[in-house]
C-alpha cells in the first residue's frame, strides 16, 4: 500500500490540520496540555479563551505557567509559552469569559472544531448551545483526581451536553443546617452562611439562627404554626438581622461567640423533641473555654501546618482573631460594605474554619483541620498533571477523527483509576443518539411538566420553571386552547395581570399543552410543554422537573424560605460510569444506532467520587468554584 | 540559577505546600514526601521522554537525570516541547534541560549525554527508579535485570505512531498502601425524618490497607511460551499491542533505528516480514496483527505520547510513593480505537 506520511500522519490529514481553525475554551489543567498536543500534532490556527488568572496552586499541572506568571492571564501566558516551542503556530488568546455576548454564533462559525477545557457547568451549557446553533462539532471533557472523560457532541448525530439531566448541586435542608447538623459539611455550610450574615451579603436563604418552625421540633402540627407566628411577632429573634445585631455589639467576638455557641444552642435544647433520638448539642461558654487555653496544640511537627487539628480553645482564639480582622476589613471599606467569601483570603478561611469547628464540637463531631475544611468549603477538586495529560491526548485523537469526517469512529472514552474486569483502563463507548425530547437540541422538543394546576400560579410557572429550571430568559407562553390565549408575554407589563392567577383559572388541566417561545439566539425554536396535572398514574419522564416533590423536609409552609429545593436528586447522582463497550475486535463496525448504555454507579472507593457529595448549595458564584477541571458528569 | 533548597526530608516548606496543594489533597502528604526523596533516571528525550519528564518534574521528585546521546534534528525538535527552536545539532538531553528545569525549580534536573549502552552497572544504582524509552530490547533486559533485584523500580515505554506501550517491573515484592473509605453505620442520628438514611460515608474517615504485588522480569515477560495449550487459548484476549511490540523491538534491533517515514516503502516491507517470521516462529496466526498496522506505526504521535506518558508518569509516581495498586505489568494503548488495556505477561 503506497501511503504518503508526514511524520506519523497521512498527508491528507496533515494538510487539513494546518489549514483548519480550532477554538479551545479554557487554558487551565486540560487547556495547557491540549494546546501543547494540538501544536505538536500540527494544528496551526488555534484560538484560546480563559477568563482566569494564574494562581500558585495551578503550577503542579498547568505546565505552561511558572511562578513569575502568577496573577497574569492564563490565555495570554499559555499562548506565549506555546509560541516558544512552536513559533510558527498562529494563536489568538482572549482573556475573557466565553459567555460574553461578543462570542456569538457568528464567532463560533469561524471554527471547524471547538474543544472545551472547562470546569463549570454554566459555561459548558453555554458552549454546548452555541455549537449546536452554529452546527460545529464540540469535544467535551473533564477530569477530577485520577478520573477523566472525553466525548464528542455533534448536532443531529450525538447527544448534546444537556440531553441527559445532570445531577444538580447538593443542597441541605434549612433545619439541618440551623438545628440538627450531623456531618461536618453541615457545620461548614452554616459557617459560610454565618460569614455572609455577618460580613457579606445577607441572604434570606442563608439563615443561621435556630429554626423555630422546624416541624421535627413540634409534638403536633398546631405547635409548628404557633412557633412560626410566635417567631414573627417576637422581634428579638426575627426582626433584628444577624448583621444588625452584630453591629450593635461592635462585632464583639466574645458576645458573638456566646450568642452563637451558647445562647442559640441553649435555645435549641428547649426544642426537646429534636433530641429524643439524637445526641443533644453541648453549649460552649467563652469564659470556660478560655481557661482551657490552647495547651494541646502543637505548633511544630512534620505535617503541614494547615493539617493540624486544634483544640476548642485554639479554634475559639482563631474565631476571635478572625472576627477582629474581618471587622477591620469591613470598617476600611466603609459604611455599607460587604465582604465576599474567598477560600484564598486567610481571615475569611480562618473564620469559617473556626466557626465550623466550634459547631462540630458542640454537636459531638470530630473537628477538622483547616486543610480539610478548605477542601469542603472551597469545593476544591484535587488535580494532577497526568490525568489531564491523558485526557488532552484523547481529545486530540478524537479531533483527528472529526477532521477526517470519521464520525463513526468517535467515542466517549472514560479514564478509570484501575482497569475494569475486562482489563480496560481506558474505556471507549459508542456515542449516544440525541435525546428526541431534549429541549436544547431536539428539533421539536417537548417537555412534560407535572404540577398542581390548582395551586400553581402563572408567576411560579414563569419564574421557577421556565426561568430557573430551564434557564430561559424571556419566555413567551401560549396555551394551545384553540384560541391561542397568551399566558405569559416577554413584553414587560403585558401579562402582569395573569401572574397571580392559578393555571386552572385559564382552563389548563391534565393534558393541556403550552407552547413556549424563547427568542434567544441559543434556543431558536419553540418548546412544547405538556401539562400533567392531577393524574398521578401519568408519570413524567425523568428529565422533568417535579415541583411537587422538590421540598423534602416539610418547610414548604413555614415562614422561613427553605434552602432545599432539589434535595431528592442527590440520591440519584449519576457519577462516572464504567460502561460496557463494544467488542474489541477491530472488524466490528459500531454504528451510532447502539442504544443507551447501561449505566451503573461507580464504586465510591475513591475519595474523588465521594467528594462530590460535599458540594455546597451556592449560586454559581465563581469564587466557590475552584479553578480545577471537572469531570463532565459532575459539577 | 537553580535554587537548591537544602532541607530536612521530613519538613515540607510553605512553598511546596502551596504549589503541591492540589496533589497533596489527592495522594496525601506521605506520598508527596516520598516523591520528594526519590531520584529518577529517564533515558530518551523524544516525544514520550519529554512527557514523562514533565510529569515527574511537576510531581516533585527530588532529582531527574535526562540521559540521551542523540543530537537534536528538526524532526526530533518538532516532536517535543522542551527543546528550543535554535537547538539543532545540540545534544537532545542537554537541549531539553533548561525548559525542563523551568517546569519546577524545586527538582534537581540534570542532563547526561552518554549512550545508555556505555553506562556501568553502578551508574544505575544511584536511582530509585529508571525509565527507559527508545532503548533496544537488549539494553532494556540488561538494565531491568540489574535494577529490579536491588529494589530499583524499572519502567519501559515506547511510541510507534498511533500505538504505545509501557512496562513495569517493581520487583518480586512491591509493598504499597491503598486508601479505603470507612463505612460508618448511622448511630443515633436520624435526620430528615421519614427517609431511611444509607450508612454514612464520611470521606475523610479512611483507612490505609497494606498490600503487596510481585512482578516478573522483562525477559520473562517478553519470552512467553505460546506453544502451550493455555497460551493458545488466551490468544484471543491478548492485546495485539503485545505482538506489535515484539515486531518493533526486532526492527529496532536489526536496523538500529525505528521505522522512518522517509523510508516508508522499504521499512513497511521489513515490518511485514518481521511480523510473519516472528508470529510463525511462535506458531501464532499472523492475522492477529493485521497488515494495516504498518501505516500507523511510524514516528511518534504527540497525543499518543501524552496518553502513554501520562499513564507511565503516574505509574512511576505510584511506585515511588508506594501508594495505590500498580498496573501489572503492561499497558497497551491503541490511538485509533482509544483503547487502553492493562495485561500481565510472564509467570504470575
Amino acid at each position: 500500500i503506497m501511503v504518503q506520511l508526514v511524520g506519523p500522519l497521512r498527508k491528507e490529514l496533515a494538510d487539513s490540520l494546518s489549514s483548519c481553525r480550532v477554538l479551545v475554551v479554557g487554558a487551565g489543567g486540560i487547556g495547557c496540555e491540549l494546546l501543547k498536543n494540538l501544536v505538536l500534532t500540527g494544528f496551526k490556527n488555534i484560538e484560546v479563551i480563559d477568563l482566569d488568572t494564574i494562581d500558585v496552586s495551578n503550577l503542579n499541572r498547568q505546565f505552561l505557567f511558572q511562578k513569575n506568571h502568577v496573577g497574569k492571564s492564563k490565555a495570554q501566558v499559555a499562548k506565549e509559552s506555546v509560541l516558544r516551542f512552536c513559533p510558527s503556530a498562529n494563536i489568538t488568546a482572549y482573556h475573557d469569559s466565553v459567555m460574553n455576548p461578543d462570542y456569538n454564533v457568528e464567532f463560533f462559525r469561524n471554527f471547524q472544531l471547538v474543544m472545551n477545557a472547562l470546569d463549570n457547568r454554566a459555561a459548558r451549557n453555554h458552549v454546548n448551545r452555541m455549537c449546536l446553533a452554529a452546527d460545529i462539532p464540540l469535544i467535551e471533557s473533564g477530569t477530577a483526581g485520577y478520573l477523566g472523560q472525553v466525548t464528542v457532541i455533534k448536532k443531529g448525530m450525538t447527544e448534546c451536553y444537556e440531553c441527559q439531566p445532570k445531577p444538580t448541586q447538593k443542597t441541605f435542608p434549612g433545619c439541618t443546617i440551623r438545628n440538627t447538623p450531623s456531618e461536618p459539611i453541615h457545620c461548614i455550610v452554616w459557617a459560610k452562611y454565618l460569614f455572609n450574615q455577618l460580613f457579606g451579603e445577607e441572604d434570606a436563604d442563608q439563615e443561621v439562627s435556630p429554626d423555630t418552625a422546624d416541624p421535627e421540633a413540634a409534638w403536633n402540627p398546631e405547635e409548628t404554626a404557633a412557633r412560626a407566628s410566635a417567631s414573627d411577632q417576637d422581634g428579638d429573634i426575627k426582626r433584628v438581622s444577624t448583621k444588625d445585631w452584630a453591629r450593635s455589639t461592635g462585632y464583639d467576638p466574645v458576645k458573638l461567640f456566646n450568642k452563637l455557641f451558647k445562647d442559640d444552642i441553649m435555645y435549641l435544647l428547649t426544642m426537646d423533641k429534636l433530641w429524643k433520638k439524637r445526641k443533644a448539642p453541648v453549649p460552649l461558654d467563652w469564659a470556660e473555654v478560655h481557661q482551657l487555653g490552647r495547651s494541646q496544640d502543637d505548633m511544630c511537627g512534620a505535617g503541614l501546618k494547615d493539617q493540624q487539628v486544634l483544640s476548642v480553645g485554639g479554634y475559639s482564639q482563631l474565631f476571635q482573631r478572625s472576627v477582629e480582622t474581618l471587622r477591620a476589613q469591613l470598617k476600611e471599606k466603609g459604611d455599607s460594605a460587604e465582604l465576599v467569601w474567598d477560600k484564598d483570603d486567610p481571615p475569611a478561611m480562618d473564620f469559617v474554619t473556626a466557626a465550623a469547628n466550634l459547631r462540630m464540637h458542640i454537636f459531638s463531631m470530630n473537628m477538622k483541620s483547616r486543610f480539610d475544611v478548605k477542601s469542603m468549603a472551597g469545593n476544591i477538586i484535587p488535580a494532577i498533571a497526568t490525568t489531564n495529560a491523558v485526557i488532552a491526548g484523547l481529545i486530540v485523537l478524537e479531533a483527528l477523527k472529526i477532521l477526517n469526517s470519521d464520525f463513526q469512529q468517535c467515542r466517549t472514552i472514560f479514564l478509570n483509576k484501575q482497569p475494569n474486569p475486562r482489563k480496560k483502563l481506558l474505556v471507549p463507548c459508542a456515542l449516544d443518539r440525541p435525546n428526541p425530547n431534549c429541549y436544547v437540541c431536539a428539533s421539536k422538543p417537548e417537555v412534560t411538566v407535572k404540577l398542581c394546576v390548582h395551586k400553581t400560579i402563572v408567576q411560579t410557572l414563569q419564574d421557577k420553571i421556565l426561568k430557573e429550571k430551564f434557564g430561559m430568559v424571556a419566555p413567551d407562553v401560549q396555551i394551545e386552547d384553540g384560541k391561542g390565549t397568551i399566558l405569559i408575554s416577554s413584553e414587560e407589563g403585558e401579562t402582569e395581570a395573569n401572574n397571580g392567577k392559578f393555571l386552572s383559572d385559564f382552563g389548563i388541566r391534565n393534558g393541556s399543552r403550552l407552547q413556549v417561545c424563547v427568542c434567544l439566539e441559543e434556543l431558536p425554536r419553540d418548546v412544547e410543554f405538556e401539562v400533567v396535572g392531577d393524574a398521578p398514574e401519568k408519570a413524567p419522564p425523568p428529565s422533568v422537573p417535579e415541583e411537587e416533590k422538590s421540598i423534602t423536609n416539610g418547610n414548604k409552609d413555614s415562614a422561613q424560605p427553605s434552602t432545599s429545593t432539589k434535595a431528592e436528586a442527590e440520591d440519584d447522582d449519576i457519577l462516572i460510569v464504567d460502561s460496557d463497550e463494544e467488542p474489541s475486535s477491530s472488524t466490528t463496525d459500531v454504528s451510532m444506532e447502539t442504544g443507551s448504555l447501561k449505566r451503573k454507579l461507580q464504586d465510591a472507593e475513591t475519595g474523588e467520587t465521594a467528594s462530590k457529595r460535599k458540594r455546597l448549595d451556592q449560586q454559581p458564584a465563581a469564587e466557590d468554584d475552584d479553578d480545577d477541571d471537572d469531570i463532565i458528569a459532575l459539577d | 540559577m537553580i535554587d537548591m533548597i537544602e532541607k530536612e526530608d521530613n519538613v515540607i516548606t510553605e512553598e511546596e505546600a502551596a504549589q503541591y496543594d492540589r496533589q497533596i489533597r489527592l495522594w496525601g502528604l506521605e506520598a508527596q514526601k516520598r516523591l520528594r526523596g526519590s531520584r529518577v533516571l529517564l533515558v530518551g528525550l523524544r516525544g514520550l521522554g519529554a512527557e514523562v519528564a514533565k510529569n515527574l518534574i511537576l510531581a516533585g521528585v527530588k532529582g531527574l537525570t535526562l540521559l540521551d546521546h542523540e543530537q537534536v534534528t528538526e524532526e526530533s525538535r518538532r516532536a517535543q516541547f522542551l527543546i528550543p527552536v535554535d537547538a539543532d545539532g545540540q545534544n537532545q538531553a542537554q537541549a531539553s534541560l533548561e525548559r525542563a528545569q523551568f517546569l519546577n525549580p524545586m527538582v534537581d534536573v540534570k542532563a547526561d549525554t552518554d549512550q545508555v549502552e556505555n553506562k556501568s552497572d553502578s551508574f544505575f544504582l544511584q536511582f530509585d527508579a529508571v525509565c527507559l524509552t527508545g532503548c533496544s530490547r537488549d539494553v532494556m533486559v540488561r538494565v531491568d535485570q540489574l535494577c529490579s533485584s536491588r529494589n530499583i523500580k524499572v519502567f519501559c515505554g515506547d511510541i510507534f505512531g498511533y500505538h504505545g506501550y509501557m512496562f513495569s517491573d517493581l520487583g518480586p515484592e512491591h509493598h504499597f498502601v491503598e486508601e479505603k473509605v470507612k463505612i460508618v453505620k448511622s448511630s443515633d442520628e436520624t435526620n430528615d425524618g421519614p427517609k431511611v438514611k444509607k450508612p454514612k460515608v464520611d470521606p475523610n474517615e479512611t483507612t490505609m490497607v497494606k498490600k503487596m504485588a510481585s512482578f516478573c522480569s522483562l525477559k520473562e515477560a517478553l519470552e512467553v511460551d505460546w506453544t502451550s495449550e493455555e497460551a493458545k487459548a488466551s490468544l484471543k484476549r491478548t492485546p495485539p499491542g503485545y505482538f506489535l511490540l515484539h515486531v518493533l523491538l526486532k526492527f529496532r534491533t536489526d536496523k538500529g533505528r525505528d521505522p522512518h517515514p522517509g523510508s516508508y516503502a522499504e521499512d513497511s516491507c521489513l515490518l511485514l516480514q518481521i511480523r510473519d517470521d516472528l508470529l510463525e516462529a511462535v506458531d501464532v496466526n499472523p492475522e492477529l496483527l493485521p497488515d494495516s498496522f504498518v501505516s500507523t506505526c511510524f514516528s511518534e504521535m504527540a497525543p499518543v505520547c501524552a496518553v502513554v506518558g501520562g499513564v507511565l508518569g503516574q505509574e512511576i509516581v505510584k511506585a515511588l510513593s508506594q501508594r495505590d495498586a500498580p498496573h501489572r505489568n503492561f499497558f497497551f494503548f491503541d490511538g485509533l480505537k482509544g483503547s487502553g488495556v492493562v495485561d500481565y505477561f510472564g509467570n504470575k
